[in-house]
């Protein structure tokens, strides 16, 4: 099975909006598409930006969404001034012989999703969530909304680069385990560039996703 | 595409997935760009038409009721468009030679074209097999869920937010059109359109795609400039057309050129127009639901012919055939059997098996019904005693029945009783809504008060009192629970026949005739008899039972007799009158043992 892998285009984002778009890119874009259990799609609204997302409606994904960007976050907050990524990975569940040194069940990674943000600095005491752009004189603000315009459009291609991956790439789809919520089992890692176990992480990945296997 | 050569099933199965393909992503553009009134809650419900590619969307658009889906060929594409409809006023000293015209004309604009169609490829080897449907299947969930993100990410999505935001008062509107052919665009409208092409999904001889092609920017139509009016409370939203279900949609093939508008989301089941019958829509989605449709899937005739239906074509017939074929039922499979597509023609899902109890076994986990209390029953003891010098025949208690026609083992009981009992037995045989369970407990109970009365008999002459084994009675005593009458005596064994039955008659005689000379007996018996008197009085109203003392009147005539006379239908003012008697015999039976206790006192000294 190849895993397919998908590089998302990178975005440079305030601290302020980081929740916003990781949670319209991970929920709406992603999960969406692999949640293909019966869903009740739930409509979501930026608070940020003029864009609508839609969610599975369960309750339980989006807690563990909010649990994984509330750790993004405080990564952030340690490692600031670095290019951060969190990594969406869906894998199969084999259940491997154990042998005298392995005895855990392995993971078949069939795709794989990188979402790059590029984190501006933390400005303390700057109130970024300003709905009311257009009363503010400032010319920092004013640069701020181009600034907003530009990340909103650059989302916007985002998730129209999700939704065309989506598309392109069905074949290598496996069996679906379950239909609750997310049909396929996933995890959600987190990265920054510097990170000296982020390349060993890649190549760890990229060696256990390197045998293609046929699906059934 | 020769559909013939294919097999029925795999073709029907294909025919269902696309068809519903069709209704599916129509539902969703609809529900994205044209505003309606949507029901309050989608509810917990989930209708069989919302598993079609597990996406639960809820009410479906009363506007596609009214869109001859069903009789689309195969081949034909659907084109929706998606118009912006906006009023531009022409002023008069622009256009003075066209002053007569409207000031206002409406500007149609389409902003978003949807193709959804299947595109035959003959040089495709046919796929055939149940896992490749599936797989096209399971493609096809993802297409739709593409599709739906796509709609709120386009720019058209921003004015059906608006319009819903706004309603009528944003200065434009959106309305729909959905045929099979798309009409030609201006050049200058290509040109500011954008094309999307959804990646297809392979299908039997062929794929499925779907495209959109839409308006890149918006701004031209000035879409912000909407007026934002406080909310208003509408007092008649109810009686309000513009709410109403039943509302007919507007012929707008003749009023607003090709574009088919609709204001309002009616409710499935009601036809659009009262000049149109019961659409299929509403009958399509119970058809889904049947297992057995003698009529074809798609068989109702379009009702409501706009220029933009679908014509039809050769294979609609053959298409509507092979979508009533039965499929077999899914095999247990791998995984991907879960994600099976909710076939019409599977079995249906049986509706919800109610626990329906028969009805007489609905009965035994609750309490036995109890019949009304006898009148006489529920009188308060106190206006109960005995008057045995009470000339009146009628005041006659009914005699204590010992045993019922349950209890044969029973011990026999005096000639009154027997009869009462044989009496209140056939009452008790007429009362069908007796609870078996009383069975065991007449025979015990009888017993019981042949216990209880037999000292009642040995000790005076008083008349029995007996203890009907109506229900009536079975109620007296369930009020009164196990609780021990106070007037209850000793049990003492039941006497014999003969004895008994003399007892009785000398009993009775002696009521009836109401001597001052009575044999001894306290105070407190003659309460207990007076109770049980009422007990086992006959009700007041009449009753065929009441005549059916046959077998009871060969040995005791004089008992009978006077029972018979007591049988007989009684009124309340029998009743009042039996309690004058008894107060009378009360004060008698006080005179007397007063009478007694000094004449005895005397006799000491």
């Amino acid at each position: 099975m190849n895993c397919e892998i998908c590089q998302l285009k990178e975005l440079d984002v305030e601290h302020f909006e980081i929740h916003e778009v990781l949670r319209c890119k991970i929920l709406h874009t992603i999960l969406f598409h692999r949640a293909l259990g019966l869903v009740r799609p739930k409509d979501i609204d930026l608070e940020l930006f003029e864009i609508t997302y839609v969610q599975c409606g369960d309750v339980e994904l989006e807690r563990k969404v909010d649990e994984k960007i509330d750790q993004f976050l405080d990564r952030v907050d340690k490692h600031p001034n670095k290019k951060n990524q969190i990594c969406l990975s869906f894998y199969e569940v084999k259940n491997k012989q154990p042998t005298w040194f392995t005895n855990k069940v392995e993971r078949l990674y069939w795709e794989q999703w990188y979402i790059n943000l590029n984190v501006a600095p933390h400005q303390k005491g700057h109130s970024g969530k300003s709905t009311s752009s257009k009363i503010v004189v400032d010319p920092e603000a004013e640069e701020r909304t181009v600034r907003r315009a530009a990340l909103e459009a650059s989302l916007r291609d985002v998730l129209f680069q999700i939704i065309r991956f989506v598309n392109e790439k069905k074949d290598h789809i496996p069996p679906i385990p379950n239909l609750e919520g997310v049909s396929f089992p996933y995890e959600i890692t987190i990265s920054s560039s510097s990170d000296s176990a982020f390349g060993m992480e890649m190549f760890k990945r990229m060696l256990q996703t390197g045998h293609p296997t046929m699906l059934s | 595409m020769d559909l013939h050569s294919y097999p029925h099933g795999e073709h029907g199965r294909f025919e269902q997935i696309f068809n519903q393909f069709l209704l599916k992503s129509l539902h969703i553009i609809l529900d994205s760009r044209v505003p309606m009134n949507r029901p309050p809650s989608r509810g917990g419900e989930i209708r069989k038409s919302d598993r079609w590619f597990n996406l639960v969307l809820g009410d479906r658009p009363a506007a596609m009721d009214s869109l001859s889906f069903w009789n689309r060929s195969l081949m034909e594409p659907m084109v929706i468009d998606i118009i912006l409809v906006q009023e531009s006023r022409y002023s008069l000293s622009e256009h003075d030679s066209r002053s007569t015209l409207a000031t206002e004309m409406p500007a149609e604009t389409v902003i978003e074209r949807w193709v959804v169609q299947y595109e035959h490829q003959r040089s495709m080897a046919p796929q055939i097999g149940d896992a490749f449907y599936k797989k096209t299947y399971k493609k096809s969930i993802i297409l739709l869920r593409s599709v739906y993100s796509m709609l709120r990410l386009l720019p058209a999505y921003k004015a059906f937010r608006k319009q819903q935001s706004f309603k009528q008062n944003c200065g434009f509107e959106i309305n729909y059109k959905v045929c099979s052919f798309g009409s030609p665009l201006l050049r200058s409208e290509e040109e500011s359109m954008k094309n999307y092409s959804f990646i297809p999904i392979d299908a039997q001889q062929g794929c499925l795609s779907v495209s959109v092609m839409y308006r890149k920017d918006l701004s031209d139509f000035n879409l912000d400039s909407c007026v934002s009016h406080p909310i208003e409370i509408i007092s008649d939203y109810v009686g309000s057309p513009l709410t109403d279900p039943m509302r007919a949609f507007p012929c707008t093939s003749s009023e607003k050129g090709h574009s088919i508008s609709f204001q309002t989301r009616g409710r499935q089941s009601a036809p659009p127009s009262p000049f149109q019958p019961p659409h299929s829509w509403s009958s399509g989605l119970q058809r889904e639901l049947s297992s057995q449709q003698s009529q074809p899937y798609s068989a109702s005739p379009p009702l409501y012919r706009s220029p933009y239906e679908y014509s039809s074509s050769p294979t609609e017939a053959y298409i509507q055939r092979n979508q009533n074929q039965r499929f077999p039922a899914n095999q247990k499979a791998p995984c991907d059997e879960i994600l099976s597509p909710p076939f019409s023609s599977s079995p249906s899902p049986s509706p919800p098996t109610k626990n329906v109890i028969p009805f007489h076994n609905r009965r035994h986990p609750e309490t036995a019904p109890m019949s009304i209390p006898h009148p006489m029953i529920a009188r308060s003891p106190r206006y109960l005693s005995p008057n045995l010098s009470d000339p009146n025949r009628n005041s006659l208690p009914p005699l204590s029945p010992r045993n019922t026609k349950h209890d044969s083992s029973s011990h026999e009981s005096p000639s009154g009783i027997r009869s009462i009992r044989r009496l209140d037995s056939t009452r008790t045989g007429e009362m069908s809504n007796t609870p078996t369970n009383a069975g065991p407990k007449l025979s015990r109970d009888s017993k019981e008060d042949s216990g209880r009365f037999s000292s009642l008999l040995s000790s005076s002459s008083s008349p029995r009192v007996g203890l009907s084994r109506t229900s009536s009675r079975l109620s007296f005593q369930d009020d009164f629970g196990d609780c021990d009458c106070p007037f209850i005596v000793d049990d003492v064994d039941p006497p014999d026949n003969q004895t008994s039955s003399n007892l009785v008659a000398r009993n009775c005689s002696e009521v009836s005739s109401l001597a001052p000379s009575t044999m001894k007996k306290s105070q407190d018996a003659a309460v207990g008899a007076l109770v049980h008197m009422l007990k086992t009085a006959p009700p007041l109203r009449q009753e065929s039972c009441y005549y059916n003392t046959q077998s009871s009147k060969t040995e005791f005539e004089g008992e009978v007799g006077a029972a018979s006379e007591f049988f007989k239908p009684r009124k309340a003012s029998d009743a009042f009158e039996e309690l004058k008697v008894y107060r009378q015999m009360k004060d008698l039976l006080l005179s007397k043992s007063a009478a007694h206790l000094v004449s005895k006192e005397k006799t000491e000294f």
